[in-house]
């Protein structure tokens, strides 16, 4: 979720002490792990608003928001991904994303969350939580797609 | 329907579902087909990224030390 293994070990710590600190407020009325998944989420945005950085989606789309408009690609075709990446060019773009897509997309994509315990964990609906995934892997399709472009300008 | 209309839907329908319109629209409409295409990739190669390895010993020992300072843990019982 952070993007950096340094600040992860960090927040690791902090997760944790947060948890034995709170857990007689845990009632039961979730699973286990979605609470302290939760937990481990507040950790990580409580960490991004004290740096400072645009969180982009997760506070912001609380609301129902206009998408950008079609895509600029509409009526064109542009070549397919598939088969394309690898590990290390999908962890850039990961790494490259706004913080607050780059949570969504490794809570469903990554770590297999559900909508559902997403919109627990963020405090968002459901319907925002499929949005912002959306928006998140729209944002890492450009990026994957100008990093192959950029690959193959290399080759010449 | 058209491209726009059906991008806008397409969150909410990507994982499954939709009308028979929109259905038909990415049956029949190779922009939208390479779109839905290349997300659903991104989604299934973002397995790619699950850690390999437990965290680091460091931060185990790390955690242990600070609930020992705040005093939020008992101290392990030994086996006589």
């Amino acid at each position: 979720m952070t993007g950096n293994t340094a600040e992860a070990e960090d927040l690791t710590q902090e997760a944790f002490l947060q948890l034995f600190r709170k857990i007689a407020t845990f009632r039961g009325e979730s699973a286990f792990s979605t609470w302290l998944h939760r937990l481990a989420v507040n950790v990580v945005l409580m960490h991004l608003r004290k740096k400072g950085l645009p969180e982009v989606s997760l506070e912001e789309s609380m609301e129902p928001q206009q998408e950008d408009g079609p895509r600029k690609d509409v009526g064109t075709r542009d070549n397919v991904l598939a088969g394309s990446i690898d590990r290390v060019n999908l962890e850039r773009a990961v790494e490259s994303l706004p913080p607050g897509y780059r949570i969504i997309f490794v809570l469903h994509d990554v770590e297999g969350y559900e909508h559902n315990e997403i919109a627990e964990m963020m405090g968002c609906s459901i319907g925002n939580s499929k949005s912002q995934l959306h928006k998140a892997r729209m944002k890492l399709r450009d990026l994957l797609k100008q990093s192959k472009a950029e690959k193959a300008a290399n080759r010449r | 329907m058209t491209c726009a209309e059906f991008q806008k839907a397409l969150p909410y329908i990507i994982d499954g579902g939709g009308s028979e319109e929109e259905q038909e629209h990415l049956r029949t409409c190779p922009v939208c087909s390479d779109l839905v295409a290349d997300l659903r990739y991104i989604a299934d190669v973002a397995k790619l990224l699950v850690p390999m390895e437990d965290p680091h010993p460091r931060v185990w020992q790390g955690i242990e030390k600070k609930l020992d300072s705040e005093h939020l843990a008992k101290p392990a019982r030994r086996n006589v």
